[in-house]
């Protein structure tokens, strides 16, 4: 077999890009609230630093963005990708603070699907790349933090190599 | 320690945080989370995806990123943004190291803010995260 046509068994005939799937771009999660609560909080600090807080901050007090690694639990976020493709990594993601998260606070979140893209014979082969957004507002409405995540979709039979992350 | 802000320059570097993430850890993430994607906790599955073996979960590491900063800071500022862009899996259990330079220091909205680039080295030296935040100082 030729490479080119090596490469070319990697690709679906048919885009897996539907409308349907692309309809799904832009939409958001009906909101729910969360709040950033002691426990969530200690936890969090835990797993990230390995140490157990000996302290608790009063209500009101900043706290460490760990925190948004609680919330999410709530959120749910990205509960509705659809699966195109039969196995799926994490490429990218970030978190993003207008100002610190206090604790004690309730904040109203949302998600949605920023973007939808399709790569050929990347080092997935063919595969598709999923972009969400976390919006966490306060009471006034504004922006307190956001988290995004991009997720590839791929098949490890055309997969070239064990990169991405997780 | 609490690092002063005055007198950080553009090159300056964080020190290195060397952390060893054990399969507990892992475990615990996907705790907080309540989410248990199977290959972060199963060698068999984790293998069966093309995987080396249980890795480290990706936001996890962008947690693990923000700890980095937050510790070089000690208080003289706050976490604005961090991103991670992962390269390459990371086995649990396997040593690496955080590294961090100064990219810029600027003033905007009043504040003096940093840029930050990061990386998550693995026991090769290779970077297995390419990462990015932004500090901003009392």
């Amino acid at each position: 077999m030729s490479t080119h046509l090596a490469t070319l068994v990697l690709v679906p005939e048919q885009s897996l890009l539907t409308d349907e799937v692309r309809a799904l771009i832009g939409s958001e999660t009906p909101a729910g609230t969360v709040q950033v609560t002691p426990r969530g909080w200690r936890h969090a600090v835990e797993v990230y630093t390995g140490r157990v807080p000996a302290e608790t901050p009063a209500p009101g007090e900043s706290v460490s963005g760990y925190a948004i690694a609680a919330l999410e639990t709530e959120n749910g976020g990205t509960s509705r990708i659809p699966d195109l493709m039969p196995n799926s990594l994490l490429i990218a993601n970030q978190w993003e603070f207008e100002r610190p998260l206090r604790m004690g606070e309730t904040l109203t979140a949302s998600s949605r699907i920023v973007d939808i893209t399709e790569r050929f014979g990347g080092r997935f082969g063919y595969s598709i790349d999923f972009r969400t957004e976390s919006v966490y507002r306060d009471a006034t409405g504004a922006v307190v933090a956001r988290g995004g995540i991009t997720m590839t979709q791929y098949d490890v039979r055309d997969a070239r190599s064990e990169e991405g992350a997780g | 320690m609490t690092v002063d802000s005055s007198s950080i320059h553009e090159g300056d570097e964080l020190p290195l945080l060397h952390i060893q993430p054990s399969l507990g850890m892992v475990i615990r993430f996907c705790a907080l989370q309540w989410t248990f994607p199977v290959f972060f906790y199963d060698a068999d599955a984790a293998r069966a995806a093309g995987l080396p073996g249980t890795i480290v979960p990706g936001p996890l590491k962008v947690g693990l990123l923000y700890r980095a900063v937050d510790e070089w800071l000690g208080g003289a500022g706050w976490v604005r943004q961090v991103r991670a862009a992962h390269r390459r899996p990371d086995p649990t259990n396997s040593p690496i190291d955080i590294a961090g330079r100064v990219a810029r220091v600027y003033e905007e909205g009043g504040k003096r803010r940093a840029d930050l680039e990061l990386a998550i080295i693995n026991q090769e030296g290779q970077p297995s995260v390419r990462g990015f935040a932004v500090v901003e100082f009392h």
